[in-house]
């Protein structure tokens, strides 16, 4: 059955990413992306060959911006029993869809931003993954700068749909080299770490279990990622290669959790990328 | 791996990669023996040539901070001057509006004007004026042309073209030899220029001292400067009525071509611009688009010397950043160079025009009293005489006292000290130094090369240098010394600071009274026939600021380059042919060869077409179409007979495309027909203007 918030945002990606190539003050992102697990707030949430594809959209005016997006996460392998997955051992290929729309205002270096991020999961529970029933939404709030050497930002999430409570999500970034001249590239180190504030099951859905397992920190997280841009079209946009080479300790035991009968205090993983960049500034970047 | 067999293998793969670079061997073709002509005195004659490339070319000078070129304001000309004496001794002086001085360009004029015109590479100076608005592409190291802009690539092509062309200027002012009478003269310009890495330059032994009659109320590092503006004035013998007519000039001024913001996108001839066309039109006032007068304006001892422009037309620098507006919550930071604001670029740009117009105006002024001034000492008669030589810089480092291998320091990188780069004072993490700062020399430092952070030297020692950087760079220079008349002048292919140009100018001062060579003054030229970079004295090498961070051999460098202009001083000759050693053949390693540029796909007549024309505040706007994207604004001629756009007031032309307050912008990528969008800031309220295209198309009138 088509999913009908899909394709009423593919609809509207349909018509801003045209109009992201004409106009300056809108722009538009296509990633392709392909990693060895999945995690999201620093719970892994698949194990094996993943993929991200991603569209996103936004409009920018002053200082305001607005955006909005698409991601779905697939599972490229076969899953074997007790593996970690949202998809299951079924046929299917999908593992969640994910809507955004976000908002932020940059006062010159400083940024402050709110969202919210609707959850689609659509595995197979019976055959191990994750169903309809995890279905949830979350709101954030962040606030962030841009230094030369640090851009740090703190978050917090609420998952307004299942369960109660907040998390906080600290992170920095830090760019290594940035390579002046074309073709640029550029190395990065990113940090974060989680904070479960009380986010605990739902007293009204007393059945659902929480994210996490406990209050305190849920695990911290080192990455190391390099941008190499591959090329730019003038007027157009660039296109852009990443690679990523991730690291997470886990404290919470829901972070640990890496399948059935598998808990990993520290994992390690790869990521890569394609993301195209499409009108704004992308047009003239150098 | 043990490091015995890490380095055969990182040794192989550098022989590798060495083994692609594409190498070029120049010959050094030399001037044949002069025949006597049958004048009794002193010849001169000029020529010129277009020599604006198309839109498309890398901006060269800035670095990672020059853009693409995107349409043009003022033309960029080769302008050359033929001096010849009774002997038949000739000496071509071409100063071309281009970034930086190339031995590849150098030679390929002489290899074309050798044998028409008697001038090889001994008789040829070919210096450049160091607009930075000017081409990148045509250089003879690989360093040059592939980080000299932020477009990358040596192109063979442009090299063909620029040679080409040059080479017709050369062989016009050979066909306009005529009988001529000179003056040499100089004249003090103070407040136009600044020294602008003073702290290196107070490092020199004995302290440098203003000259006395710098004025108390200018800022040290205004004073500091070598004021001296030079010139050699031409007055040509009329044909028909046999007077003798003001024809041009030949001037040295030591000053940075970087008027431009680095933001600018069009090429243009900067302030050295302005200048060239002052004289010009004060010499002819005729309103042609070319003036029949011509003023070769050249660069002297210029490395630490900038134009005194304001803080506020240097623009903000891109930073590293995540891409902000589409990092969403599932995908990972995009990094990006994040550009300055649109506004503030445009700020910072119209700054630096402000300050190119003001400066170029004063100078202008200064050249102009300068030639009048002269009008009373003109001579008929000159002397002439040349000295050349090709050091093997590598080869020949123990004997000359320079370092054997070339190194560019880490300062080179961050920009000079009032025009840094996005690299100024980066440290990986925030904590990490790599020496990328101003004078910041290396405490450690052993070897010849001592103070200087060389590339990576912090993480990797000399490695990086030995097998990445140094070959990437000449391993020659192309020197000369002149004698014209009771001047020396001294070619260095490379941009020579101002207490280094002075030792320079004693050194050859005092060779000539030693060897009874009836001269008074010495004059430096710089980025002439090649390019070392910068070349600095020991004490401004120890300190390591841009200029020595950018001087390649080392702390010797300066002295040895001055021990050379001395000897080539007390080899002065004339009348004959030099030995084939002074012009030894070049290994040149361009680098990859790339086409920056793309021939025309049709040489048929221009498409023109009008496509609107409207004005907002001073400022006349029109969008027209007209030829393609790849042409050159002049070919098949060394100059335009006529503009490609004017702005006419009642049918009279008021402006047009060679003009200091006209833009001509490219408004997109698309090859043909071109889409420009001309910008003149020159219109006033409530009058009437039109443009016309290629002297036939005319717009609709509109009123400002």
């Amino acid at each position: 059955m088509p999913n009908r918030p899909a394709l009423g945002i593919l609809s509207l990606l349909g018509l801003l990413v045209p109009g992201a190539c004409l106009a300056a003050q809108f722009e538009a992102r296509l990633d392709l992306s392909s990693s060895n697990r999945y995690t999201w707030h620093g719970l892994s949430r698949a194990a094996g060959i993943v993929a991200q594809s991603a569209v996103a959209a936004g409009f920018r005016s002053g200082r305001l911006t607005i955006a909005t997006g698409f991601v779905r996460h697939h599972e490229l392998d076969r899953v074997s029993p007790g593996e970690l997955t949202e998809l299951g051992t079924g046929s299917g290929r999908v593992g969640e869809d994910d809507f955004w729309a976000q908002a932020g205002l940059e006062l010159g270096r400083f940024r402050l931003s709110s969202g919210v991020v609707r959850y689609h999961f659509r595995g197979e529970a019976p055959e191990g993954g994750g169903g309809p029933l995890r279905n949830t939404t979350e709101v954030s709030a962040a606030a962030g700068t841009i230094g030369r050497y640090l851009n740090p930002t703190l978050e917090a999430w609420w998952d307004v749909g299942r369960v109660r409570g907040a998390f906080l999500r600290a992170s920095a970034t830090s760019p290594v080299v940035g390579w002046p001249f074309e073709p640029f590239f550029f190395i990065a180190l990113a940090g974060e770490v989680g904070l479960n504030l009380g986010q605990g099951p739902d007293p009204a859905r007393p059945g659902d279990l929480a994210n996490f397992s406990d209050r305190g920190v849920t695990h911290a997280a080192l990455a190391l990622n390099t941008v190499h841009r591959l090329h730019h079209w003038g007027g157009v946009g660039s296109a852009s290669l990443s690679f990523g080479l991730n690291s997470q300790l886990n404290f919470d035991e829901a972070a640990r959790f890496n399948g059935l009968g598998r808990r990993n205090g520290l994992i390690l993983w790869l990521s890569a990328g394609v993301t195209l960049l499409l009108g704004g500034e992308a047009r003239v970047l150098r | 791996m043990s490091r015995g067999r890490l380095a055969l293998v990182l040794s192989a793969f550098a022989a590798l990669l060495s083994a692609c670079r594409t190498s070029l061997l120049l010959e050094g073709p030399l001037s044949p023996r002069p025949l006597p002509s049958a004048s009794t005195g002193l010849l001169a004659g000029f020529g010129r040539a277009d020599i604006t490339p198309p839109a498309g070319v890398g901006l060269a000078g800035n670095g990672p901070e020059g853009r693409r070129a995107r349409g043009y304001r003022l033309r960029l000309y080769a302008r050359a001057l033929i001096l010849e004496d009774p002997g038949g001794n000739r000496i071509a002086l071409v100063v071309a509006d281009l970034p930086l001085g190339s031995a590849l360009l150098h030679r390929r004029v002489a290899a074309l004007t050798a044998g028409a015109d008697g001038i090889g590479v001994d008789r040829l100076v070919l210096a450049v004026t160091h607009t930075h608005a000017g081409p990148g592409h045509y250089f003879e190291a690989a360093a040059y042309n592939e980080q000299g802009s932020a477009v990358a690539g040596y192109d063979p092509g442009l090299v063909d073209s620029l040679s080409r062309r040059i080479a017709a200027a050369v062989h016009e002012a050979r066909l306009d030899l005529r009988p001529a009478k000179a003056a040499w003269g100089s004249r003090r310009v103070w407040g136009s220029t600044r020294i602008r890495s003073l702290p290196a330059l107070i490092r020199n032994l004995p302290l440098p001292a203003p000259p006395p009659d710098a004025p108390d109320s200018l800022a040290p590092e205004y004073r500091l400067i070598d004021p001296t503006l030079s010139m050699l004035r031409i007055d040509q013998r009329d044909p028909v009525t046999g007077s003798y007519r003001p024809a041009g000039a030949f001037s040295v001024f030591a000053m940075h071509g970087t008027g431009n913001a680095s933001t600018n996108e069009l090429l243009d001839a900067d302030i050295h611009g302005i200048v060239e066309r002052r004289l010009e039109r004060h010499i002819d006032p005729a309103p042609s688009f070319v003036p029949k007068a011509f003023h070769l304006f050249a660069n002297g001892a210029e490395g630490d010397v900038s134009p005194a422009w304001p803080g506020e037309s240097r623009c903000g620098l891109p930073i590293v950043a995540p891409w902000p507006m589409l990092d969403g919550p599932f995908t990972k930071p995009l990094w990006q160079w994040r550009p300055v604001s649109p506004a503030g670029v445009a700020a910072c740009t119209h700054a630096a025009r402000l300050a190119v117009d003001s400066i170029g105006k004063h100078l202008g002024d200064e050249v102009i009293a300068l030639f009048e001034s002269l009008g009373g000492a003109l001579d008929g008669r000159l002397e002439l005489a040349r000295a050349f030589s090709t050091l093997a810089l590598r080869e020949e480092a123990g004997s000359l006292g320079i370092c054997s291998e070339p190194a560019v320091g880490m300062a080179q990188f961050v920009g000079a000290d009032d025009a840094p780069s996005r690299l100024d004072r980066w440290r990986p993490l925030g904590l990490l130094s790599l020496g990328l700062e101003q004078g910041g020399p290396n405490r450690k430092g052993r070897g010849c090369h001592g103070a200087k952070h060389q590339f990576l030297d912090v993480l990797f020692g000399s490695l990086p240098n030995k097998w990445i950087v140094s070959k990437k760079f000449p391993s020659f220079a192309q020197l000369s010394v002149l004698r014209i008349g009771n001047r020396l002048i001294g070619t260095v292919p490379g941009e020579v600071t101002t207490t280094a140009g002075s030792r320079m100018r004693a050194g050859m001062l005092a060779a000539a009274g030693q060897f009874g060579v009836a001269v008074d003054t010495a004059l430096i030229l710089g980025l002439a026939n090649g390019n070392v970079l910068y070349v600095a004295t020991a004490e401004e090498y120890a300190a390591q600021y841009y200029e020595g961070g950018s001087t390649l051999y080392g702390p010797g460098e300066a002295a040895m380059f001055a021990r050379a202009l001395a000897g080539l001083t007390t080899s002065l000759s004339a009348g004959d042919v030099l030995p084939s050693s002074a012009a030894r053949a070049l290994d040149l390693r361009p680098g990859a060869p790339k086409a920056i540029l793309r021939p025309r796909r049709s040489a048929g007549s221009k498409p023109a077409r009008i496509e609107r024309i409207w004005c907002s505040g001073d400022t006349l706007y029109a969008d027209y179409q007209l030829g393609t994207v790849e042409d050159w604004p002049v070919s098949g001629s060394l100059v335009a007979a006529h503009p490609e756009v004017e702005v006419l007031l009642d049918n009279q032309v008021v402006a047009w495309d060679d003009d200091v307050s006209m833009e001509l912008h490219l408004r997109s990528l698309r090859k043909a027909p071109a889409r420009w969008q001309l910008r003149w800031s020159g219109a006033q309220t409530g009058l009437v203007y039109r443009i016309r295209l290629w002297n036939q198309l005319a717009s609709a009138p509109t009123r400002c």
